[in-house]
């Protein structure tokens, strides 16, 4: 069942962290186990809890918050419901510092930004690029949820080609190719992803995967399990 | 005209560099870096060359495209004891198992005469490792595509390429938990065997005869597993096999707390058929397991290289301890 904490994480990560896209949170474990729950109208339904922490190599360990979420599956479609609430131990203001610290990294990389492959081969990250991998990762864990259903759940792989560019509002323009890796069908999916970010607003993300075709697999403008949070609806 | 004189210097500089680096002892060979299929296979003549006594290379066969597959046989004499078999890199692009691999071989000559519990078990068995699995894959990883998985096999009547090779064994082969479609990640292949990275274990493992532990390493999801994957009923021993893998995954943890979860591979990971160790289960290798190593998706297959000795530290000493149920277990 640890493949559902993933989605509740992306998802809190993504809705409630998007105030904070600097930390990169890492679920740690799952405290109460999920009860698998379907009812006759074939919905699913996974109730959790865990914990999430800051991992930093150089500072440790340093936990963040608990979370509780609630994950809701309906005839098998992706997007699910997540219900999700965790509780902050870092402030608010600490968190939009930190998101500025990483909004200032990114603009003063070299502009355009031309990297290949993040991690590379060997799975190192370069500590310059790191603020691409944590950005790139918020985008993907959008991308991620909206393709994840109770038999699909999909993982950050690598990020190859990665191109920045300004905009007019001096938000951060970012586009690049993802890897994600479906763990059912160990398929490798490229997704090309366009987001656009400033502290304090939400996320914008457009995105194209490259869908391998089968036929268990929901498309793109299928219904989904639930209606998008309406922070995200503006792209 | 200018540009392909520069490249050329380019990789004649490469290739004087690596040979310049190249280890000349398995005491100067980097075990926390990831090596090429190249550097594996000079790593092992290296091994057996310091270790005469105690380790030797064998050829099972040649690979689709043609390169040498080799199993490293660790014994201490006597004749087709009871032994234990453990493969890594069936899956190309899961470069933690190779690495470990590499790692556990010299371990392996290490601990032999050191360690009282290990010593006990190679006076009695053998030990066989194949550290590359899948040589085609392997190469293509270097050379072309980091997330390659398959075989390199063509298949007629496709333009796809590959076949997966955990999908190919003679156990529920084609049944659900492989894909029919050539162009697919776990393509199970025409029939059963018909990957020759495949039928060369195959045949080994008959012909040996003796094997009583077959222990299949892949990466990656932090899994301990048992059989089967291609049925949701039980193996006959699966109350065993189920303490095995209890005490196995708690040794693991104990040296750096990372969490592994156990069970059968239906239940616990996927349905999956046509894979190697309900082969060999049904062929009566009682004590058969699929490790699924570091890390659960943070960085998958691109697991950093700073994490491959303590990988395979902790799951050595899960292997210890299904070696020594083994033992202690002779059937």
């Amino acid at each position: 069942m640890l493949w559902i904490t993933n989605i509740a994480w992306k998802m809190c990560r993504f809705g409630e962290l998007n105030q904070n896209a600097s930390q990169e949170v890492t679920l740690s474990m799952v405290v109460a186990d999920p009860e698998n729950q379907i009812n006759q109208k074939k919905e699913r339904k996974v109730d959790l809890v865990f914990t999430t922490e800051l991992y930093n190599p150089e500072e440790g360990n340093k936990r963040l918050g608990k979370c509780s979420a609630r994950v809701f599956f309906r005839n098998e479609k992706p997007r699910p419901a997540v219900n999700v609430t965790c509780a902050q131990l870092i402030e608010k203001k600490k968190r939009h510092e930190e998101d500025y610290q990483l909004y200032k990294r990114m603009k003063q990389l070299q502009n355009p930004v031309d990297v290949v492959s993040i991690p590379d081969n060997h799975g190192h990250i370069d500590p310059s690029l790191k603020p691409i991998w944590d950005l790139a990762f918020l985008g993907s864990s959008y991308v991620m949820w909206e393709k994840t259903t109770q038999f699909l759940h999909y993982y950050m792989a690598q990020l190859s080609r990665v191109k920045q560019w300004k905009t007019n509002d001096d938000a951060i323009d970012f586009g690049y190719t993802v890897l994600l890796h479906e763990f059912s069908t160990q398929e490798i999916i490229p997704c090309h992803i366009h987001l656009v970010w400033y502290p304090g607003k939400p996320l914008k993300v457009k995105y194209h995967c490259q869908e391998v075709q089968t036929p268990e697999e929901a498309s793109g403008t299928e219904e989904g399990s639930a209606v998008a949070p309406t922070e995200l609806s503006n792209f | 005209m200018i540009e392909d004189v520069q490249s050329l210097l380019d990789e004649e500089q490469e290739q004087m560099f690596a040979s310049q680096s190249r280890a000349r002892s398995t005491r100067t060979f980097n075990y926390d870096t990831y090596h090429t299929l190249e550097e594996i296979y000079d790593f092992m003549d290296l091994l057996v060359a310091e270790n005469p006594q105690l380790v030797s290379k064998l050829q099972i066969g040649n690979s689709y495209e043609g390169r040498p597959i080799y199993v490293l046989k660790f014994s201490t004499g006597g004749s087709n004891r009871p032994a234990i078999w453990i493969d890594t890199g069936i899956h190309s692009r899961e470069w933690i198992t190779q690495a470990s691999g590499v790692w556990f071989a010299k371990k392996i000559t290490e601990d032999y005469g050191q360690d009282a519990a290990f010593t006990a078990i190679l006076d009695n068995m053998d030990i066989f490792l194949e550290i590359v699995t899948n040589p085609d894959g392997f190469a293509y990883t270097h050379s072309k595509n980091r997330l390659w998985r398959k075989t390199r096999s063509l298949t007629s009547g496709s333009s796809c390429v590959g076949v997966d090779a955990n999908r190919n064994w003679d156990a529920g082969f084609g049944m659900s938990g492989a894909s029919s479609s050539p162009c697919s990640e776990t393509y199970h292949g025409k029939s059963a065997n018909s990957e020759v990275e495949v039928k060369s274990v195959v045949d080994f493992v008959n012909d040996h005869g003796n094997i009583k532990a077959f222990l299949s390493i892949h990466s990656y999801s932090q899994l301990l597993l048992y059989p089967y994957g291609y049925k949701t009923e039980s193996p006959a021993d699966k109350d065993e096999l189920d303490q095995v893998a209890k005490s196995a995954v708690a040794a693991l943890s104990s040296l750096y707390g990372t969490e592994y979860k156990y069970g059968s591979i239906i239940t616990t990971i996927y349905q999956a058929s046509g894979g190697s160790i309900d082969w060999t289960y049904n062929q009566g290798i009682k004590y058969s397991f699929t490790f699924e190593l570091r890390d659960t998706g943070r960085y998958g297959f691109l697991l950093p290289a700073s994490q491959i000795i303590p990988t395979a530290q902790e799951t050595w000493l899960a292997l210890l301890t299904i070696m020594e149920h083994t033992l202690n277990n002779p059937y």
